[in-house]
């Protein structure tokens, strides 16, 4: 489907897979909910539905997880999906939202000025000035709008949030309700009214929750991918689309290059290289899945503009030391060392050897 | 002809406490008059400990050879287990109690025969510690296809031991359960194609060719009422009996071998599959739980449990935590359609809730709880167990009587019978068992190869015998197993390297690999560039020159390959923003571990070690004291010629420097040793060259700087300098080659070979 759009909205994108769930779910859902709890964990694992219908899968993954999530979501405490940048949270909540209230719009997006306004709501003021405080110039918050019609409410980056605005959800989450002391009346949250937020816990310069407000959710931490070849293909998957999305030239990278970047990740992730039998220095960088995919897709601008346009490791070495080495001292100890014991030792990785050794 | 038991068969899971509780249920209901147990028939004689209150589970059955201690067999018992519940059952009520499983005496005689059969090349079995002799309803060696595994894929559960948690030890009790187990064994023994390799097999067939022995026995004895429990996988081979003849066949003439049995103390540790037991459980702490906790309090009770043990390392967890960790878990169970939440659905409730997604404290509840520690006893009537009588038989080989007499032992490494007493007295230390005590070699010694004991039997240290006797039969297995474990424990580098040394002391090669890793992770790990450098000059000096007690140190070359470029490229870093006391603490680290590479002669090693000296020579990149020292190695190891250390040591010791770096410089260029000055006349030359260049300023501002290092030197030296100064004007002195009488000097060439070990005619290097 050909849309204006540059983007379209996980409802919006997968209204077909969401019609088919809802048509042939049958168990039990909790009120206000779009579709049952099994239905809401088979949208974001994948599966074949009862009559043939395939529902891709959106997060490639422990199931686990996702089923602990969905199950905090039907309880009334609120889901904090925790991790390093780019392990999919947002993308779990933008999914999570659209198959529980079909509406993955009501989005507050924390950033150092969010205030409370935001949060709760806020006025118009020519209606104010000109008619007085009344319900008519109330300018709801998505928050509220989402206790009025018993939807999910999605908070991204919920630390960036100053400590005192983020407060504001303690009410909200323990007693669901929101007063409106300048009318006198308050909006109670209706059932299926739930709040998902999402939290990096790499940043530097973040507002730690204070733990009253931990205590109000239930915390979901989303891993790196567990095995090598869950990351290789989320990886190659995302630069094709990215690849073609961004019109870059140049063919798309062989399977050989995305592994080697994944495992180098990987390695400096895990502290010990895949086989289990070195162990090695982490880096502080985060390394994430995002940041691989990043690298590649630099490494193929490079090769595109500047070189014959097949990906090679003098492309991808630029970018490999960029996204590994965050602290100047520290990480390129790391970084170093990584390649004296590992990179040099592996046989076929002499080209990546040279590579690096040729960078400034 | 075949015929049917008309006995009672209690298929059960080992170590499941579902399963205990539906057998005492049935036990009482049954009244047996007779109860066959899957057990060591050799162990009978033990079950009369079962009324000592002194023997509490976990405790095992031993079974081993006398002779042959490290062929044993474990048969643990959990105060869940099945099978105790069922003795304990019938002890108290005096009912006769066999047990009916092959005796240990032919197991181990097959497994020997096996072992000894060449054409049977198959590296993994039989390892004379697998403890599977219980052989449980998973295969224990076949894991990868666990027929559990088939039926709980068949039921939508992730593996076998999900599915029988759900089914069988999480249930409330049910009397039809063994009836169900029965059938489920029977279907899956019938379409389950047998993919075990065939001594094993045969060895499956002969124990259930035994067990109907006994229970036709047991029959033909005119039991009425017999209770058999054993193995659930056994089940269906014990209902449907074919002849007897055909099982005496099968049972005629088998090796046997001597055994004798005991009580040993066991730990949760040890049940759990984390330890290697192959009938192992994967969280005995869980199952010990499961038993002790009526159902309908189970998840509360374990989450209090948790939130304990929480509360005590300090971690916040209040009640309102515990309530919706409950809830959360409930809907998590009917989110998967089951009907309580276990232990899985517990454990993603608390990492949610109370630990914020947080593994770290997860882990601490998996240790804690999951497995737990608890520690069996057994009482002092048990009988000596196998490490005691191998720790005899050394003391009798070695002619070493235990005396409580303190003694002064002098052992010559050289000798044979010494080196063993060596080994064995450093393996018994390393197992804690202090009969020995080493007394570092004085000076005096006459030489490496002589080591100083001294010597006292304590009788206590026989509880010190048999807790050790946990780590394994002989000394030198415990021995490994116990450094192996601690090796993997340990946290700093030096205590890993010193361990290393003992291992290489008490001879225990299967150890070193271990130990090795250890070291080689926690190198890779640590980022403290003074604990590495320590670490080196040890094994350089092992590496170097070996030791008098023939060890392979092939593994310690390893290790300095790893160690050496990881502290190179460290150095630069670590010598950078030190303080004056840690400045002389690397001072000493780099010139030991500079002394150990000349020491190595080893080129692909220096490299990157000359390569980081130069990256600290530099100056104003670290403290002064080591720029002077690196600077100094360098010149020395000419590597930087006389030029570029003139030039870095004007640089440093420029007026615009602050005069404390640049003394500290000047200390650690001179590097205490005034005779080098005197003696090397480059050094010399370059010296008076700097200090011959400076306007009569400089030298006044420098002069306090001079005397503050020249100070470290011992007055005659510094009085020989002062001489050397005075009459330097005149003389270049004194290199002018010494008149050799070249014909005699060579005469000594060949015996100074020999004596050096030299090989061809080429060591022109050679002084």
């Amino acid at each position: 489907m050909i849309t204006q759009t540059l983007r379209q909205h996980a409802e919006q994108q997968f209204a077909d897979e969401l019609e088919q769930l809802e048509k042939s779910d049958t168990r039990q859902r909790p009120t206000h909910w779009a579709l049952s709890p099994w239905a809401v964990a088979t949208y974001l694992m994948g599966g074949t539905l009862a009559n043939g219908f395939e529902v891709s899968a959106k997060y490639i993954g422990n199931r686990r997880l996702i089923e602990t999530a969905i199950a905090t979501l039907a309880t009334d405490r609120g889901l904090l999906l925790f991790g390093v940048p780019g392990t999919a949270k947002s993308w779990v909540s933008e999914h999570l939202a659209a198959a529980i209230s079909g509406d993955s719009t009501l989005l507050v997006q924390g950033t150092a000025g969010t205030s409370e306004e935001q949060l709760r709501y806020g006025w118009n003021y020519a209606e104010l000035l000109a008619k007085g405080p009344s319900p008519a110039a109330l300018v709801a918050s998505p928050i509220m709008r989402a206790m009025t019609t018993g939807k999910i409410a999605r908070v991204e980056e919920l630390t960036r949030i100053p400590a005192d605005v983020q407060d504001t959800l303690i009410t909200l989450l323990s007693e669901k309700t929101l007063p409106i002391p300048e009318l006198g009346i308050e909006t109670q949250a209706l059932r299926g009214f739930n709040i998902i937020a999402t939290a990096n816990n790499r940043d530097k310069g973040i507002n730690e929750l204070s733990s009253a407000l931990k205590r109000r959710f239930n915390t979901v931490v989303l891993p790196v991918p567990s095995s090598e070849d869950d990351e290789v293909a989320i990886v190659s998957k995302r630069v094709n689309e990215l690849g073609r999305a961004l019109q870059l030239p140049g063919e798309p990278p062989a399977l050989k290059e995305v592994r080697r970047v994944v495992r180098i990740f990987r390695e400096l992730r895990n502290g010990q290289t895949e086989d289990g039998k070195t162990r090695l220095k982490v880096s502080s960088a985060t390394l994430s899945t995002a940041e691989a995919i990043s690298v590649l897709n630099s490494g193929l601008a490079l090769a595109g503009h500047f070189g014959d346009g097949v990906l090679r490791a003098a492309d991808i070495a630029a970018s490999l030391t960029g996204a590994i080495v965050k602290d100047p001292i520290q990480d390129a100890i790391v970084w170093s060392e990584y390649q004296e014991t590992v990179i040099k030792e592996r046989s076929d990785w002499k080209d990546l050897y040279r590579a690096c050794k040729e960078q400034p | 002809m075949s015929e049917r038991f008309t006995g009672h068969l209690f298929g059960i899971r080992h170590h499941g406490p579902g399963c205990a509780r539906s057998l005492l249920h049935a036990l009482e209901a049954l009244q047996p008059d007779c109860l066959l147990v899957e057990g060591p028939p050799e162990g009978e004689a033990m079950l009369a400990l079962l009324d000592d209150a002194a023997l509490q589970p976990p405790v095992a059955l031993l079974v081993y050879d006398p002779d042959d201690p490290q062929q044993a067999i474990f048969y643990p018992f959990a105060e869940f287990s099945p099978e105790w519940n069922a003795l304990r059952f019938a002890r108290s009520r005096r009912i006769p109690t066999r047990f009916i499983d092959l005796p240990v005496a032919h197991k181990l005689a097959l497994a020997r025969a096996i072992a000894d059969d060449p054409s049977n090349d198959d590296p993994l079995d039989p390892s004379p510690e697998v403890v599977d002799g219980v052989t449980d309803t998973r295969q224990s060696a076949d894991l990868a296809d666990d027929p559990l595994d088939w039926l709980g894929r068949a039921a939508g559960y992730s593996d076998g031991e999900a599915w029988w948690n759900h089914l069988v030890e999480e249930r409330a009790d049910g009397l039809d359960l063994f009836a169900a187990i029965g059938e489920a064994m029977s279907a899956l023994r019938a379409d389950a194609p047998c993919r075990q390799r065939a001594d094993r097999q045969r060895r499956e067939q002969l124990r259930e060719a035994y067990m109907r022995k006994c229970l036709r026995q047991a029959e033909k004895e005119g039991y009425t009422r017999i209770a058999v429990v054993c193995g659930a996988w056994h089940v269906p081979a014990l209902t449907a009996m074919p002849s007897a003849k055909a099982d005496h066949a099968l049972l005629k003439g088998l090796p046997k071998g001597k055994v004798t049995a005991t009580w040993v103390p066991w730990s949760y540790h040890h049940l759990s599959f984390a330890s290697g037991y192959g009938a192992g459980v994967t969280s005995p702490g869980w199952y010990a739980h499961l038993w002790q906790c009526p159902p309908e309090r189970r998840a509360i009770g374990w989450l209090a449990r948790a939130a304990q043990l929480l509360r005590n390392e300090g971690l916040d967890c209040s009640s309102a935590h515990l309530i919706e960790g409950v809830r959360l878990a409930e809907t998590l169970a009917s989110l998967r359609e089951i009907p309580q939440p276990g232990l899985d659905e517990l454990g993603e409730a608390l990492r949610s809730v109370v630990c914020m997604g947080d593994e770290a404290p997860m882990r601490l509840i998996e240790q804690q709880l999951s497995i737990g520690d608890r520690l069996g006893q057994t009482p002092e009537s048990a009988p000596a167990v196998p490490l005691q009588r191998d720790l005899q038989h050394w003391q009798k080989s070695l002619r070493l009587p235990p005396e409580t007499v303190q003694k002064l032992l002098d052992l010559d490494l050289r000798q044979a019978t010494d080196l063993d007493r060596s080994h064995l007295l450093h393996r018994l230390s390393l197992l804690g068992i202090a009969w020995g005590k080493h007394q570092r070699q004085g000076r005096n010694a006459k030489g490496s190869f002589h080591e100083l004991w001294q010597l006292q039997w304590d009788p206590a240290l026989a509880i010190e015998v048999i807790n050790a006797s946990r780590w394994g039969n002989t000394v030198a297995e415990a021995a490994c197993a116990k450094v192996v474990d601690r090796a993997g424990t340990s946290a700093a580098l030096p205590e890993l390297a010193e361990l290393m040394q003992q291992v290489l002391f008490a001879d225990l090669q299967p150890a070193i690999p271990a130990v090795t890793r250890a070291l080689e992770n926690l190198a890779a790990v640590v980022s403290d560039v003074g604990q590495l450098l320590t670490t080196i000059p040890p094994l350089a000096n092992v590496s170097r020159y070996g030791n008098v007690r023939q060890t392979d140190v092939g593994m310690v070359d390893h290790l300095l390959d790893c160690l050496l470029p990881r502290a190179a490229i460290g150095l630069a870093g670590a010598c950078s923003a030190v303080d004056d006391e840690a400045a002389s603490a690397l001072r000493e680290a780099i010139s030991a571990t500079h002394q150990a590479l000349r020491l190595l002669a080893r080129p692909a090693l220096r490299e990157p070690w000359w390569a980081a000296l130069h990256g600290v020579a530099r100056f104003g990149s670290g403290h002064g004291l080591l720029c002077g020292l690196a600077a100094r190695l360098l010149l020395d190891e000419q590597q930087a010629d006389i030029e570029q250390t003139g030039r870095r040591m004007s640089q440093a010791l420029s007026t615009a420097n602050d005069p404390a770096l640049a003394a500290a410089w000047l200390e650690g260029f001179l590097d205490r040793s005034g005779l080098v000055l005197l003696h090397d006349q480059p050094l010399w030359a370059m010296v008076d060259h700097w200090l011959s260049s400076l306007t009569e300023a400089h030298f006044v501002r420098i002069l306090p700087l001079l005397r503050r290092s020249f100070a470290a030197f011992s007055p005659p030296e510094r009085r020989q300098l002062g001489e050397r100064a005075q009459h330097l004007v005149r003389s270049t002195p004194t290199a002018s080659p010494v008149d050799w009488h070249i014909a005699r000097a060579e005469k000594a060439i060949p015996l100074l070979r020999q004596l050096l070990g030299l090989p061809a005619p080429e060591g022109e290097e050679k002084r």
